[in-house]
């Protein structure tokens, strides 16, 4: 069945930050250059035409496109500056709306307004929260030395009057599992949507049961290693990348799973795990994101050359919690107890709409795209080997 | 009769010939034949000295036949004869034997090859014996010039050679001037006004004093030879007038493909598939508009429509790519929120400008889809009622392999250029050779590519491929000064080697004036023999093989010289090899 062209599609893709793109016509360069391409994933060149022609079915079910890991070779050869490597970005953005049910993804993408308004929703909900059921006892100003303990910190857990530590404490903790469960469900449903755009949909392709469980290896070790960026682009890129990771991942984990643990009353010796841990992801997110930072300035970098809005937002979310996050620590350390509760307020106002923005909805769901696109692909070419279908010269 | 006095030649041509054959034993050899006065081996025979060894020879040893024993005569005959000319000798009292490409450079044993080498000089002795003086002879040219055609080639030729002087008569089958230029509103890539560029010129060529218009006239059939054409024209008015001129140029155009024969199309069968030609119109109308009177929204252009398929012409029509560019263009600018398609098969927008459109266009939100002519070919239908358009193409995707189907509301065919109808009768009235597509031949593709292989007839524009305006006025100038280089001589020199009908013993029977291939040859009437035109015959021998009687031969090429080169030969090989006998 022939599938309708559609010339306008094209310009409705340019909110996602397409630019350029009409100077392309199909040498091919970009796929001959780009260091990623295997014989099963042909990119970006007909990745472009798809957009190109308008076949949107092709392009929600294409999983190539997640292959690339933007090192910027294929615009580097493009003799057309056409910009492939931007293009793919592009794309992947207007695949991540699509396998967004929901529709706000495409609502965050293409509208800088939707995206701040729901940032600041949510932020002030979390304020009007804490001031209606956590609000600051008035003790932190007439008598702050109540609130420090022996080691001369504030007690975290018990700024607020009427509320024990340990309930404060656990208010926060299911505070915390309840973002987690919203924001994650959403992504599952969102990956599952993935799932079956990008394989269910096509009724033709069987996947053998067991390549589920055979092939899951892919998905955590590409999770946890990104061999594929390593591969792709400069070394040292991709260790920033990975101390960021796992930094992050390391406060997601003390903040999220083990919330009672971390957020002790008593101040321990900078040696203590949680210390160390908690200095190694804040560390590890700074020296990331400072180099990110300058480079979305200088442009001087293939792929921080250019900047769609919701780049730029995801990095001021980042470091606001960060910085956010650092202040509690200071004035905490420093017996603040004022202080320590209104960074402590504006600390969880920002990282609640940051990860329920960012996780389901936004850039930062590559975190779970990029890994399945890859186990979705080993489960395409587990059916693939099996059905041996005859050779197709393909014109990349 | 005077005494025989040869001289023979033998080039080492560097160590080309002399490290293969044993060149001072092959002087020496031949030295010993009879009449040969003098032979000497050296280095260069084609230098200077080399020349000017012969030509002291020949004064000082009154020599009056010369042996060159080198190359091919292809290379240096011509050299070699002018040598001649300045010893005063006439330059057919020359022989060549060509020992390099016939031996050196083909054989691998010393020993045989200067054996062969004397046997071939021993036959080049052994003809030039034979050899006759020939004149060289001169024919008037004609001043006047034929063109046919009135387009834009015709056009610039007409004016290029009426401004110097010389009169030009310039036939148009139609009823105006101006061909296919005139019939276009932009020419691409640079958008000039087509009637701008050629109004004033027909405006010229009509008050020009030495230019003299034939409107609706044909030119049947052609006689005479390269200086003194003549051909009978009717004119418009029905009166016969004969014209008398030097040199032709062909200037007949071009036509276009009939798109109806290609069924995927529908043309002639869906009333909004037109061809790029009817879309000219539309264009000069200044509407694009569909048959109904609605404006389209969606918009395609096929490329290719006849040309590169080997179902109708294999070659590329060189225009339509850039032209369809043009119309996306055009038509972007005319409808801004239209849907515009390009179908192409290879995009081959090429000359100048011509890229840089075809980038521009490409940024004009134009899609381009590229289909395989063997393969998945467009294929257009009505539309049905919940299509949204009229009609519907669907094509394999070469560059996605995707079957798509692509709206459409008027479909453009860029259709193929073809030679001409007329131009075969054309070429056979006048005598040149025709290409497989029945384009005009030229007589060499690179170094001569306006003449023919007939002299005095020049081909230019689209009737020899098919070209756009710049190449076309291009060809109309560099044949304009070929001509007028010919007539500042007055006269031209014709080939002194011709064939001779030997009147008491020709039969009337005709066979050669069947086969010349140059039409030199006719029937006189009175006498009953075949008379041969020394200035159209070229001497290639033809007529003198197919005579039955062998009342016809071709001097420089006489039964007597070609035998006793064969006995020369024969006798010097086998002298060579006494012990195989």
């Amino acid at each position: 069945m022939a599938t309708r062209v559609d010339p306008n599609f094209m310009q409705s893709l340019e909110k996602f930050g397409v630019k350029d793109w009409k100077g392309c016509f199909h040498c091919g360069n970009c796929t001959a250059s780009c260091p990623l391409i295997e014989e099963e994933y042909q990119f970006p060149r007909k990745v472009i035409r798809q957009a190109q022609m308008g076949l949107k079915d092709r392009l929600e079910s294409n999983i190539d496109l997640w292959m690339c890991y933007f090192c910027g070779d294929c615009t580097k050869t493009c003799p057309r500056e056409a910009n492939p490597c931007e293009l793919m970005r592009s794309i992947r953005r207007y695949q991540i709306s699509a396998y967004d049910w929901t529709g706000l993804s495409k609502k965050f993408f293409t509208s800088q307004k939707w995206e701040l308004s729901f940032f600041f929703g949510i932020a002030i909900l979390i304020l009007i929260l804490f001031a209606i059921f956590l609000p600051p006892s008035p003790e932190l100003w007439t008598n702050p030395t109540r609130f420090i303990n022996e080691q001369g910190g504030v007690m975290i857990n018990n700024m607020v009057d009427g509320i024990s530590g340990e309930k404060f404490l656990y208010i926060i903790h299911y505070g915390d599992w309840i973002m987690a469960f919203v924001a994650g469900g959403l992504l599952i449903t969102n990956i599952l949507h993935m799932f079956y755009l990008t394989l269910w949909r096509d009724k033709s392709v069987q996947i053998p049961f067991y390549a589920y469980f055979t092939q899951l290896w892919k998905l955590i070790y590409h999770f946890a290693t990104q061999p594929k960026l390593r591969k792709c682009d400069d070394k040292l890129y991709w260790l920033g990348h990975m101390v960021f990771m796992t930094g992050y991942t390391i406060m997601f984990v003390l903040i999220v799973g083990m919330l009672p643990r971390f957020q002790i009353e008593e101040v321990v010796p900078w040696y203590n795990w949680q210390r160390i841990l908690g200095y190694y992801a804040t560390i590890g997110i700074i020296v990331f994101l400072i180099p990110v930072v300058i480079g979305r300035f200088r442009k001087n970098k293939c792929k921080l050359k250019y900047s769609h809005f919701t780049d730029w937002h995801f990095i001021i979310m980042l470091i606001l919690t960060t910085i956010s996050g650092i202040l509690i620590h200071i004035f905490r350390l420093a017996g603040m107890p004022v202080a320590t509760y209104f960074s402590y307020v504006i600390h969880l106002a920002i990282l609640v709409p940051m990860i329920m923005i960012e996780v389901p909805f936004s850039k930062w769901s590559h975190l779970a795209y990029r890994p399945f696109a890859i186990y979705i692909a080993a489960l395409k070419k587990a059916v693939v080997k099996k059905k041996q279908p005859e050779q197709v010269p393909v014109f990349a | 009769m005077e005494e025989i006095r040869i001289g023979v030649y033998v080039c080492w041509c560097g160590t080309n010939i002399s490290k293969m054959v044993d060149v001072e034993d092959v002087a020496r050899e031949i030295e010993t034949l009879p009449y040969v006065v003098v032979a000497r081996d050296y280095k260069y025979m084609c230098s200077d000295p080399g020349q000017d060894l012969i030509i002291n020879d020949i004064k000082k040893h009154k020599l009056n036949r010369i042996v060159v024993s080198a190359c091919s005569p292809r290379i240096h005959e011509l050299t070699f004869r002018k040598a001649l000319e300045n010893a005063g000798l006439n330059p057919y009292m020359f022989e060549m034997a060509n020992i390099r490409e016939h031996v050196s450079w083909v054989h691998t044993s010393r020993e045989d090859a200067t054996k062969k080498a004397k046997a071939l000089v021993a036959g080049a002795v052994s003809r030039v014996r034979w050899h006759n003086s020939l004149d060289k002879r001169f024919v008037e040219i004609n001043p006047a010039t034929l063109i046919i055609g009135g387009g834009i080639s015709g056009i610039s030729a007409a004016l290029e050679i009426a401004d110097s002087g010389k009169q030009v008569y310039l036939i148009e089958k139609t009823g105006q001037l101006g061909g296919f230029a005139a019939k276009i509103d932009l020419s691409s890539p640079f958008m000039y006004s087509a009637p701008q560029m050629i109004n004033p010129k027909i405006d010229k060529i009509f008050k020009h004093p030495q230019i003299t218009v034939f409107l609706n006239t044909q030119v049947e059939e052609m006689s005479g030879y390269y200086g003194n054409f003549t051909t009978k024209i009717k004119t418009e008015e029905d009166h016969e007038v004969e014209l008398k001129f030097g040199n032709i140029i062909l200037a007949i155009g071009l036509s276009t493909f009939d798109p109806s024969v290609i069924e995927n199309y529908k043309y002639g069968k869906i009333p909004d598939v037109i061809t790029s030609l009817e879309f000219e119109q539309y264009l000069i109308s200044g509407k694009i508009l569909r048959k109904d009177g609605s404006v389209p929204k969606n918009v395609a252009i096929i490329h290719c429509v006849g040309s590169r398929n080997s179902n109708y012409h294999d070659y590329c029509s060189r225009l339509c790519c850039k032209n369809a560019l043009k119309y996306s263009n055009l038509i972007r600018a005319a409808i801004p929120d239209a849907n515009i398609f390009e179908l192409y098969s290879d995009m081959r927008a090429m000359g100048d400008g011509c890229e840089e459109l075809y980038s521009a266009t490409s940024r004009k939100n134009v899609m381009f889809l590229m289909f395989d002519q063997k393969n998945g070919m467009p294929d257009i239908r009505e539309a049905s009622s919940d299509d949204n358009c009229k009609m519907v193409i669907e094509m394999d995707e070469k560059l996605s392999g995707e079957r798509v189907e692509i709206p459409a509301d008027l479909v453009i065919l860029m259709v193929a250029i073809e030679a001409q109808k007329e131009a075969k009768k054309l070429a056979q009235a006048i005598g040149i050779s025709m290409c497989g597509n029945q384009f005009f031949i030229e007589r060499h593709p690179k170094l001569d590519p306006v003449a023919t292989t007939t002299d005095g007839v020049y081909i230019v524009g689209s009737c020899q491929a098919p070209k756009g305006i710049p190449h076309s006025v291009a060809q109309a100038r560099a044949a304009t000064a070929r001509i007028l280089a010919r007539i500042n001589v007055g006269h031209v020199e014709v080939e002194a080697a011709t064939a001779k009908v030997n009147e008491d013993i020709c039969c009337g029977c005709q066979t050669c004036i069947s086969i010349c291939p140059y039409s030199a040859i006719s029937l006189d009437e009175e006498k009953q023999v075949s008379v041969v035109n020394e200035v159209l015959c070229k001497g290639c021998g033809t007529c003198c093989s197919a005579c039955p009687n062998g009342a016809i031969r071709a001097q420089h090429f006489t039964d007597t010289q070609i035998l006793s080169q064969i006995d020369g030969l024969l006798e010097k090989s086998l002298q060579l090899q006494e012990g195989l006998l």
